[in-house]
């Protein structure tokens, strides 16, 4: 106990320019005392706090973090507060999610009038951090409830694995006349000149056709499982010329979200929806979206079984069920794991940064090392950083080498647009971004 | 005159290697669906049957992820160096696979290469690598096309060769091999006969002459349009051994690492005045099959690839140097397949 | 153990600022015994660092013939150069090498040495003409040209004037068109264009070209036509290192290890080597 009573909490707050650092001046100014336990970092605005920062701040000692700001309303730059609030409500869920102490951190709304709230605020956080005790390492992983969770499959006969197939002969879904409709199609678009290379499927993978002699490669089958439409924003697909792309109703919503986001522009692409019956994937079994939207022209199964809303978050349920340590301890052996191969940032269609965060080192945001460290900040910040905007093709998961199921995160990033926006990416052309936007009626009941 | 040794005393003798305090990994499933190798905390998370081969490789084991070279400490401006953690404790790797245990001596190659890496060599001396011959290959196999086969020696300490009914045919290949298994094994007459392995799918030496007088064809960009440019065939290869230099801490102390890189990534040869040799990914996978068919074998006398096909699986879009190797066959028309599915 | 990725502690002697850009720096062995066995061949490379920061590949661009202390000139463009523009004399660096090969200096002895440098490539060409400077007697007439954009980007700026006043040495200085000022002595003009010029004798020379790719690709023509074969025209090639010992994969050039092989190399070597570079 004794380590305890030595043990002075360090609280890293980062607060506003122009509300509660004038607050926390006031306090001072007014001569009232609050621990000295916290050092205050101030930005012009909360709307500023992307969530590595707080990562960081875990990372380098911090036990606690205070997050504050101006009360809405109260803005100096309008709304900057407001997009906060959003972000904070969604972050607060994957943390939940990774099963992190949200004991520790705090969000408030301090005006530069409120200096006694800054220090109510202030020193009840620092006897909070004194119970709860120091916060050694960003992935502090409880003891044993946490690690027996999950053992391992018998080592005798486990499932076998499908291996590296190379698909000599395509499988044809019952019933589909896609692939040769896909074919003439993309033949007569080809002959004609309206495209210059259709980026479809082929026996082994993505297939990128500029001939149309060459319309045999393309395929249809259920091994057409990548979301093609991240090549729009590669430069050696671009510079190929108009392309044609062949999505399925889950890729296609990765067209709508790129046009909100002003990096493609529809009108310079055909796009070939096909009907999907499925693809015996995760997704398939609570897909709503069998059937493209909103492309040029569909082909394909067009019959389709009913959509499930209500089994969508299905696969989360032995994670919430577990408690917050066991949580931890989930992500902790699945991290461990990664090697940062980037497969799940490459394969992403809405990762399209020219140059991704983790790449930055001026100053180095994510550690780019394989360590628990490292590969815990570039999955939070990575899920986060497509929270309302993944749209849950899970190519992320599929492409994982080390098979970590990425599809978790960004499910409860999903689920929590659901339940706190009723938004779901991709699917709405007319709605506003979820991150882009914010309500005034957003729900603040953590924000003290 | 050979030696056998039952399913169950192997797993004793992993029990037994494990109470000692020697670090033992091996295939393990650590889900449903995933192979991989793992160190292993009991006999019992073995896997031993069932699968290809594990996703990843045992490069891990020797040459980590991510390892701290040294440690810094700042002290206004001074600077303390604190020495590494000299690699220490045994290791066994376990059935591991011959295409996985045949990297370790091509990688010594370049980690000898005139300045000795005593981190990967340290590690290297620790470890006695015990193999289990394949007895299936996939598609994506295609370890008789780069010299080596189910049963290749290349690289093991012992082999295990699977005769059938639970028990193993065991050969001590070095003294290594011997000090770890000799005296656990039975004497027998039994010896296991060796799978043939995958067909050739290709001539290593006509690969080496296409890449090394095609620098500029268009065939690159051609075939390597799919690629992403993730870490994925890099990470999981057990020869790819690309790594950057980092300086991770605060200010007052921190360690300078080494992590894996792949010059898959855009940023591999980035110069900092902004000019890119490698500017495209077909560049960037140019550099890749020349490195490992072309360049290797003329610095080393070895093919830097043992054809195990992790790039081919892991890629997420289906391609893998095996892929771009048969199209150059294809397009050397060295051997005419004429049931060549593509 | 002996860790080769280890460095020896330097202590930093003097730094001074070339340009609004460049700083050279002068550093020194911690370690007295360590100062007194270290030698190099000039041409080669060493590799910096930062602790906290990172490392960093230059050439030593001090003579071999100084035990004192070694050098390095550095451009402010990145993570690791922007935390040496802080550094101050008194302070702690990290110094792996020397690394590479060297430039042959045997090979070099009684030719006229012809020595083309451009911007910030200038450091590496300064350490050859001291050494030649210094071995005077090996070595025939030297000629010097060294351009830069502007009056502001020229480096080592005292020392050119310093090498002119050395027996049958001549020094020649260029700006780009529009980067002179009103009080500028020197020739105006890219250095090719300077060069050919100037009217040099190619008369058993051999030649040090360093400098941007478009600067290098515009010489060489001259170079030629002056009858100097590729053979005997040198360059350092600058590729992206990080080891340093030709084991992180990075800096080859199909088979040719920048690290290991080079960074010094002929022209005639070049051409052989795919465009990798």
């Amino acid at each position: 106990m004794s380590e305890r009573a030595e043990f002075e909490p360090k609280i890293v707050a980062f607060v506003c320019n122009w509300c509660t650092y004038m607050g926390a001046d006031l306090a001072g100014t007014t001569r009232l005392e609050y621990p000295a336990n916290v050092r205050i970092i101030r930005l012009p605005c909360t709307g500023r706090i992307d969530f590595n920062l707080i990562i960081k701040a875990f990372e380098i000692g911090a036990d606690s973090v205070l997050v504050s700001g101006c009360h809405p309303g109260d803005c100096h730059y309008t709304s900057g507060n407001y997009h906060a609030r959003r972000r904070w409500i969604l972050f607060r869920e994957l943390l939940q999610t990774l099963g992190f102490d949200l004991e520790r951190i705090h969000f408030t709304w301090i005006s530069a009038a409120e200096g006694h709230k800054w220090q109510q605020a202030v020193k009840e956080i620092t006897e909070k951090t004194r119970k709860l005790g120091p916060y050694k390492d960003l992935y502090q992983i409880s003891g044993a409830e946490g690690l027996e969770v999950l053992s391992d499959a018998p080592a005798v006969a486990p499932e076998p694995l499908p291996g590296g197939e190379v698909h000599a002969a395509e499988t044809a879904v019952p019933g589909s006349t896609g692939v040769e409709a896909l074919r003439e199609t993309c033949r007569r678009l080809l002959a004609e000149g309206s495209v210059k290379v259709v980026i479809g499927y082929g026996r082994r993978g993505p297939v990128f056709v500029t001939r149309p002699e060459e319309v045999e490669q393309l395929i249809w089958d259920n091994h057409c499982l990548a979301n093609l439409t991240v090549y729009l924003k590669r430069k050696e697909i671009r510079g190929l010329g108009r392309p044609a792309i062949v999505v399925k109703g889950c890729d296609e919503r990765a067209l709508l979200v790129l046009e909100k986001e002003s990096q493609i522009d529809r009108k310079e692409m055909h796009v070939i929806g096909m009907a999907c019956k499925g693809m015996g994937q995760a997704k398939c079994e609570t897909c709503d979206v069998h059937v493209p939207r909103f492309a040029d022209e569909v082909m394909g199964y067009a019959d389709k079984h009913p959509a499930e809303t209500g089994e969508r978050w299905k696969a989360l349920e032995f994670l919430l069920a577990l408690p917050p340590a066991g949580r931890m301890a989930y992500w902790a052996r699945e991290f461990e794991r990664c090697v940062k191969c980037y497969a799940c940032r490459q394969v992403c269609p809405m990762c399209y940064c020219e140059r991704c965060l983790v790449e930055k080192n001026r100053p180095t945001e994510i550690e780019p090392s394989a360590t628990a460290k490292g590969n815990f900040a570039w999955h939070i910040v990575r899920a986060f950083h497509l929270a309302g905007r993944c749209v849950g093709c899970d190519e992320c998961t599929r492409a994982c080498p080390v098979g970590i199921d990425l599809r978790l995160l960004n499910l409860s990033l999903a689920k929590a647009a659901e339940e706190h926006f009723v938004y779901r990416a991709g699917m709405d052309p007319k709605a506003e971004p979820l991150i882009g936007a914010y309500s005034l009626q957003d729900k603040e009941n953590f924000i003290r | 005159m050979s030696a056998t040794i039952s399913q169950q005393a192997l797993r004793e003798l992993v029990t037994e290697w494990i109470r000692q305090g020697k670090r033992v990994a091996g295939p393990r499933q650590v889900k449903p669906g995933c192979v991989f190798y793992a160190p292993l905390e009991s006999s019992a998370q073995l896997a031993l049957a069932g699968f290809i081969r594990p996703a990843n490789s045992v490069k891990e084991f020797i040459f980590p992820k991510h390892e701290e070279l040294y440690g810094y400490r700042i002290a206004g401006n001074g600077i303390e160096l604190i020495e590494a953690k000299q690699p220490a404790g045994e290791q066994v790797l376990i059935a591991a696979r011959p295409c996985d245990a045949a990297s370790i001596p091509i990688l010594d190659h370049v980690f000898n290469w005139d300045y000795k890496d005593e981190l990967y060599n340290l590690r290297r001396q620790l470890t006695t690598v015990v193999t289990l011959a394949c007895t299936a290959h996939d598609d994506a196999c295609f370890c008789t096309s780069v010299g080596l086969g189910p049963a290749a020696e290349r690289g093991s300490d012992a082999m295990l060769l699977e005769l059938g009914d639970g028990e193993y045919e065991v050969r001590c290949l070095t003294e290594k091999g011997e000090a770890l298994l000799g005296g656990k094994v039975q004497a027998s007459e039994r010896v296991a006969s060796v799978s043939a392995g995958p067909e050739k799918r290709f001539d290593a030496e006509a690969v080496r002459a296409f890449v090394k007088e095609h620098f500029d064809s268009p065939f690159w960009p051609a075939q390597t349009l799919a690629c992403l440019g993730c870490g994925a065939c890099a990470y999981t290869c057990p020869t790819c051994h690309c790594f950057d230099i980092v300086d991770e801490g605060n200010i007052e102390r921190g360690v300078r690492a080494r992590n894996w890189d792949s010059c898959q990534f855009a940023m591999f040869t980035l110069h900092a005045s902004g000019h890119n040799p490698r500017p495209n990914q077909p560049s960037r996978q140019r550099q890749r099959i020349d490195h490992k068919f072309h360049v290797y074998p003329e610095k080393f006398g070895e093919i830097l690839c043992t054809g195990c096909g992790n790039c081919t699986r892991n890629c997420p879009v289906g391609m893998g140097v095996l892929s771009v190797l048969a199209e150059i066959d294809h397009a050397q028309h060295i051997r005419t397949r004429p049931d060549e599915g593509h | 153990m002996h860790n080769i990725y280890e460095p020896d502690l330097m202590k930093v002697i003097e730094t001074r600022q070339q340009t609004p850009d460049v700083k050279s720096v002068k550093v020194r062995f911690l370690d007295e015994a360590r100062a007194t066995e270290f030698s190099f061949r000039v041409g080669q490379f060493g590799i910096f660092s930062v602790f906290g920061y990172g490392e960093a590949t230059f050439n030593i661009c001090s003579s071999s013939n100084w035990k004192d202390n070694l050098e390095f000139c550095f451009r402010r463009v990145g993570c690791v150069t922007e935390a040496l523009w802080s550094i101050e004399e008194g302070d702690v660096i990290g110094f792996r090498g020397p690394y590479g090969n060297a430039y042959p200096t045997e090979e070099w002895k009684g030719k006229n040495l012809i020595f083309l440098g451009g911007g910030i490539a200038m450091p590496p060409v300064r350490c050859a003409v001291w050494y030649a400077l210094e071995n005077r007697a090996d070595y025939g007439n030297i000629t010097i040209v060294y351009g830069a954009r502007s009056v502001a980007d020229l480096v080592y700026v005292d020392e050119l004037d310093e090498w002119a006043k050395h027996p049958k040495v001549r020094v020649v200085r260029c700006v780009d068109p529009g980067g002179e000022t009103p009080d500028w002595k020197g020739e105006i003009g890219f250095v090719p264009t300077v060069f050919e010029r100037a009217g040099v004798s190619a008369e058993d020379s051999v030649a040090l070209v360093i400098g941007p790719p478009i600067m290098i690709k515009n010489t060489l023509p001259v170079l030629y036509r002056m009858g100097i074969l590729p053979s005997v025209v040198y360059t350092s090639l600058e590729n992206r290192m990080k080891c340093g010992v030709g084991k992180c994969g990075r800096c080859n050039v199909g088979s040719f290890y920048v690290c290991k092989e080079g960074p010094i190399l002929t022209m005639a070597q070049l051409e052989r080597l795919p465009a990798d570079y």
